[in-house]
């Protein structure tokens, strides 16, 4: 042991009695300090934090040399060394933020959040502002979680009524003044802010969410989705949270699967059996030269993972029969059918109908396409099946494949991607769907006309109180079709 | 509290102060404290280590802090608060201050502008708040 002095800053003499200096026997300087705390009750937490580290506002010095320099707590201590403990002396000018924030607290009530709860019971609008990323790790159940940046232009959609009170969340009730303000000065007749913001929520042990968000790479991506109020973060989640089937790979399927994995679908089935053909390029984007001989399913699957590494695709190398097409379409949430044969196409319709699922229809033909969506089983305004249309297939020369007719390069493109467009709103829930309407292509004279189609009342799968009959033998009622 | 200041030291801050705008500035005020006057004998420049903002924000330097020290005990005095500038911004102590004070000082505060210094307040930390002291030289 050895007799060290340690010096004393004036603000600390308030626990060594107005002593400068003290004595202290240690080998090292955490003996030092701690021979110090035991002597002067007080002192020892002003210089070590709890965990016994020495704290960021003081400095340690051995002579005059700073023990964060030689061996921190450890530095050995000889007879006659002395300790001085240094204050860090720091500050700054107030800033304008810190006066604005003054100003503000002025001016906006602030609420606990146990009060925020309540207010939300009698029918305020909790609106969270933090960041995407921080809304992530959590947020307060029911908040409307708008943001910062764009709240101004959001908000009136959220809240159309400017009487309904506000309450405004941030991270530490800072950045909530700020908004609080704004939107007092759009015209909300009572807002306040969360004191202590969500940190204080969190560390109260008030209800907390962690909301599905998307992560910074998907919202760049999106970017362009985000930015409009139709689809926005929720609309986008949605889309990432949906199931779209789309029933070959070909023609239809190809640039509608394409654009469904760049809007950020977060699913895609794809059915088809069939192998790239090099006569398939001429249309079917999603495949390659070099992928002629390979299996559809695969080669489509590499161009989509691809252009969107976060879309699954769910393969399904397989003929669709009767046998198969419930457990392949069960759980799809949209059906898009791009078939290019009849049996598949009413095989599709049955099942849909019986599932309830929207069956999103395309279909081409040299230079002319059609789209309609069919949704019996829609809730509000149900439409037609493909069979209230034609119950039965019509025979095969007055519906000749692409194969036989051959078909313009371009136009299963249109086509493919009305079905596309019609998906996403489906699944957005936006715009007023193809429903009980055909929409009708004719290239060469570059004009679209539209189809009223009438639900039949006595059609065999969807009419009104009808069972549903079962499958049958499509091969067999098409082949029927043409003796 | 009151604090004293000779005219001599009163004049050097200004020159400090005025040299250094539109940085912030800092140092020590050396002195003896008793009876309810902290009486400042001499006044330290110190290095602003908050160098990439010191337009705004000053952290005095520890070693400079330590020959503050040194040059008070020899001259039977002790370290009895600090001084720093606030360009453009009234004498006043800012939230920053305040968050990182200690008591048992003066806090004394020049406001300078590009037309020289335009006040001297000094200030002592009581709890949580800063309250003014007199000042008189």
């Amino acid at each position: 042991m050895s007799t060290i002095k340690v010096r004393i800053p004036m603000p600390l003499r308030t626990y060594t009695g107005g002593a400068g200096e003290v004595e202290v026997e240690a080998r090292d300087v955490r003996e030092a300090l701690a021979a110090l705390g035991a002597a002067h009750d007080g002192v020892l937490a002003r210089v070590l934090s709890a965990e016994g580290e020495l704290r960021q506002f003081v400095n340690v010095f051995v002579g005059s040399r700073n023990i964060r320099s030689l061996e921190g707590l450890s530095t050995p201590l000889a007879e006659g060394d002395v300790v001085a403990i240094v204050p860090a002396v720091a500050g700054g000018t107030m800033k304008a933020r810190e006066r604005r924030l003054i100003e503000l607290k002025a001016r906006i009530p602030e609420v606990s959040p146990q009060e925020a709860i309540a207010l939300q019971g009698r029918g305020a609008a909790l609106v969270d502002v933090r960041e995407a990323d921080e809304i992530a790790q959590g947020s307060a159940p029911g908040a409307l979680r708008l943001g910062r940046g764009f709240l101004e232009l959001r908000v009136e959609e959220m809240v159309p009524d400017p009487a309904r009170p506000i309450v405004v969340m941030c991270g530490t009730g800072t950045r909530s003044l700020f908004a609080a303000e704004d939107l007092a000065r759009l015209g909300y007749a009572s807002v306040c802010s969360v004191a202590g913001g969500f940190a204080r929520w969190k560390s109260e042990g008030l209800p907390v969410e962690v909301p599905f968000a998307l992560d910074r790479s998907a919202r760049e991506r999106y970017s362009r989705h985000l930015l409009m109020p139709e689809v926005g973060e929720a609309g986008q989640t949605r889309l990432v949270r949906s199931k779209v089937l789309l029933v070959g790979a070909g023609g239809l399927g190809s640039p509608a699967a394409y654009y469904l994995a760049a809007a950020g679908v977060g699913t895609l089935g794809l059915v088809d059996h069939d192998v790239v053909d090099r006569s398939n390029l001429q249309r079917q984007i999603l495949h390659t030269d070099a992928r002629v001989g390979t299996s559809k399913v695969a080669s489509a699957r590499q161009a989509l993972e691809a252009l969107n590494p976060a879309v699954r695709v769910a393969g399904h190398e397989a003929h669709l029969t009767s046998a198969n097409v419930e457990e392949i379409l069960g759980g799809y949430d949209v059906v898009v059918d791009g078939s290019d044969n009849f049996p598949t196409r009413y095989l599709v319709n049955d099942a849909c109908v019986k599932l309830g699922i929207p069956n999103v229809h395309g279909a081409v033909f040299r230079f002319e396409g059609q789209v309609a969506v069919f949704w019996p089983g829609r809730a509000l305004h149900p439409g037609p099946c493909y069979r209230c249309l034609y119950p039965e297939p019509p025979p095969p020369e007055y519906a000749p494949s692409c194969a036989e007719a051959g078909v313009l390069g371009v136009l299963p493109g249109v086509i493919g991607l009305l079905q596309a467009t019609e998906t996403v709103k489906l699944l957005l829930g936006i715009g007023e769907p193809l429903v009980g309407r055909m929409l009708y292509f004719d290239a060469l004279r570059a004009s679209f006309s539209e189809l009223t189609l009438e639900r039949d009342p006595h059609c065999r799968y969807c009419g009104t109180g009808r069972e549903f009959p079962g499958y049958i033998d499509y091969e067999q009622f098409c082949a029927r079709a043409a003796a | 509290m009151v604090l004293e200041m000779p005219l001599s030291a009163r004049g050097q801050l200004e020159r400090w102060a005025e040299e250094g705008y539109p940085r912030e500035r800092c140092g020590l005020l050396l002195g003896q404290a008793g009876d309810g006057v902290v009486r400042v004998a001499e006044v330290t420049h110190a290095h602003n280590l908050d160098a990439g903002r010191a337009r705004d924000r000053y952290a005095l330097d520890p070693d400079d802090y330590l020959r503050a020290d040194a040059r008070a005990r020899a001259h039977r005095l002790e370290i009895v608060g600090v001084w720093h500038t606030h360009p453009d911004h009234p004498a006043r102590p800012s939230a920053s201050d305040r968050a990182q004070a200690w008591g048992g000082w003066s806090y004394l505060i020049l406001s300078v502008s590009a037309q020289g210094v335009q006040a001297m307040r000094s200030w002592r930390l009581e709890g949580k708040d800063f309250i003014e002291e007199s000042f008189r030289s």
